[in-house]
């Protein structure tokens, strides 16, 4: 897992070079700041004065640059002496992580299952933010004007290549192959997509793996054949570029994302066994500030608060 | 005492690199020992894809290596006729000034980042694609051959032109005496003599090509379907940037890349070696003349 660990941060990297890169390319794209980039509010009181700690997180690689970033900023503008080590393998490794207790918190891309709860002793969850998933196609396709959403059957149709052109889809759409676009089929967004849309069906084969999401959004905004979905902070930045596509006719947007009627999104949770330390509530603090949750908003993801 | 100590340092250091690679070699290999056994010849079933995450998962590299061969070569078969005709024309038919010069802007052109040529591909090869075959989505395997081809120009100009500056020294003043004309000597006596340069420098350009990642990662589609020319497909090192830091270590997924990768290594190995070879023995034979 450790080599996993390692590994992160580099790809994060080139990760975030190439989005930077490709969202150059989306030409009017003109992303609103970021509402934390301003001043951070401290999370808590410089005065008091914490034991040396090391706090351990494990679990979900979608959740660990989010802590590892949450980390990096605390260690700068914080003396309180935390240490804190992410490592990640997924979200099962997360909870085996609380139960054989090998760190302090499990981070999850899903909700906690009963049968995970029973075996952990005084059981605790924090939600952090959620992980939602726009459907988008380019505004040129007649489609945009033609519809406001799909159902979750069509969109299942698309992506599996049971629609192979437009015009199979509706005979007043031109003939054109639809190009399905998504990002790796084995990363963490495209498992939100799969399990809340997909289910059992396979993605078409010669479907378009993006290296990146900000690639991913770009090749919607260029080619008007293209459908993908996109992580709703990226596609949210380009959306004069993008029509957004209601999901059995519930638009996302941040309200039903938060009150659970949108479909594709998963919760971000930390757990633990027992009630947290000083130093553990002094990092909860931090990731439940202006700071961190802002954060949480820059990486992609859903602030809670 | 002063000199021994001088003699292991630079014996140790010089030996870093080499193990370096075996350190590389032997834990990739220890990784795609599960894949290895585990699957044994489904790794390259052709009636497979790669599909880990399936309902009954596949793991068939077969197209990935497929086309990882397939956009090298055509990188190579792109780049080496034209990257071959300009050393010629810059050891032939210019001034020494402008041929330097332009070796200069040669080499630049390999400094520039993979990343950079990938952008320009998804917006200049990729939009044009689409345009001009009517593509309803332009990535594929001839925009990936277009962009390495690019790519590769510095390396076979500059390997190529380096045999034929040597080879141009041994046999100019006999060409001069002998009033030839440049056509002449380039056709019968420079192409000819320089036959394994070419060998080596359209060698090591494979090399090269098959290695690439970002680049052909942004303009060829990462579907990892069989490859057709102005289909889509997924380079072993697109695979890998995509999916390993996904993968759960230990799982067969995991292994089954390093295997992939293992395959990559090893024939890069022989082919590598196959360019050194050539250009020592190439070396040697410049000394005979």
């Amino acid at each position: 897992m450790r080599k996993n660990a390692q590994k992160l941060p580099a790809i994060l990297c080139a990760a975030m070079i190439m989005t930077a890169m490709i969202g150059c390319a989306g030409q009017s794209a003109a992303p609103p700041p970021a509402p934390g980039t301003q001043v951070p509010q401290q999370p808590a009181e410089q005065a008091t004065i914490i034991e040396p700690t090391q706090i351990l997180f494990d679990g979900s690689s979608t959740l660990a640059p989010v802590i590892a970033t949450i980390a990096a900023e605390l260690e700068e503008q914080s003396d309180q002496p935390i240490e804190v080590f992410v490592s990640s393998g997924g979200s099962g490794q997360g909870v085996s992580a609380i139960i054989d207790q090998t760190a302090n918190f499990g981070m999850l891309a899903r909700e906690a299952r009963d049968s995970e709860k029973e075996q952990i002793p005084d059981f605790q969850e924090y939600l952090v933010g959620i992980d939602a998933l726009t459907v988008s196609i380019n505004p040129e396709n007649p489609l945009a004007a033609m519809r406001d959403g799909l159902t979750t059957e069509e969109i299942v149709r698309i992506f599996s290549g049971e629609y192979a052109t437009w015009q199979d889809f509706d005979p007043a759409l031109p003939g054109e192959e639809i190009v399905v676009v998504v990002r790796d089929i084995g990363g963490g967004a495209h498992e939100v997509f799969q399990t809340n849309i997909m289910g059992d069906v396979e993605v078409r084969a010669d479907a378009i793996q993006a290296p990146s999401m900000g690639a991913l959004v770009s090749r919607i905004i260029e080619n008007r054949n293209a459908i993908g979905y996109a992580s709703f902070g990226v596609s949210y930045q380009s959306r004069q570029d993008l029509a957004f596509m209601e999901i059995d006719g519930v638009e996302p947007t941040i309200e039903n994302i938060l009150n659970g009627s949108y479909l594709i999104q998963r919760p971000l949770i930390l757990i633990r066994s027992g009630q947290p330390t000083q130093a553990e509530q002094y990092f909860l603090d931090a990731i439940f500030s202006d700071l961190g949750q802002s954060i949480i908003d820059e990486i992609g993801f859903i602030p809670i608060s | 005492m002063k000199d021994k100590a001088v003699l292991y340092l630079l014996a140790s250091v010089s030996l870093i690199t080499p193990a370096i690679f075996i350190v590389i070699l032997v834990h990739v290999f220890y990784e795609a020992m599960p894949a290895a056994t585990g699957l044994g010849m489904l790794l390259f079933d052709s009636e497979g894809i790669w599909r880990p995450f399936g309902q009954t998962p596949s793991f068939s590299i077969l197209n990935i290596i497929l086309t990882t061969v397939y956009v090298a070569l055509l990188a190579v078969g792109i780049a080496a006729p034209i990257g071959g005709m300009a050393a010629i024309f810059l050891n032939y038919y210019t001034g020494r000034r402008t041929a330097r010069i332009t070796l200069a802007f040669v080499d630049l052109l390999a400094g520039v980042p993979s990343v950079i040529y990938g952008f320009i591909g998804l917006l200049v090869v990729v939009r044009n694609f689409e345009r001009i075959f009517n593509m309803s989505a332009g990535e594929s395997v001839l925009a990936a051959g277009v962009v390495l081809s690019v790519m590769l120009l510095p390396y076979i100009i500059s390997t190529y032109s380096e045999s034929i500056e040597k080879a141009k020294s041994k046999y100019d003043t006999a060409s001069m005496a002998l009033g030839i004309s440049a056509e002449y000597s380039v056709l019968k006596v420079i192409i000819p003599i320089t036959k394994r340069g070419a060998a080596a420098a359209v060698v090591s350009a494979f090399g090269r090509a098959s290695s690439e990642t970002i680049a052909v990662m942004m303009v060829i589609g990462n579907a990892p379907i069989f490859p057709r020319l102005l289909g889509r497909g997924q380079t072993i090192s697109g695979l890998t940037a995509l999916e390993i830091s996904g993968a759960e270590v230990g799982s067969l997924h995991a292994s089954a890349i390093y295997a992939a990768n293992l395959i990559m290594m090893l024939t890069l190995s022989v082919i590598l070696l196959t360019a050194y070879l050539l250009r020592r023995k190439l070396l040697s034979e410049y000394e005979k003349i």
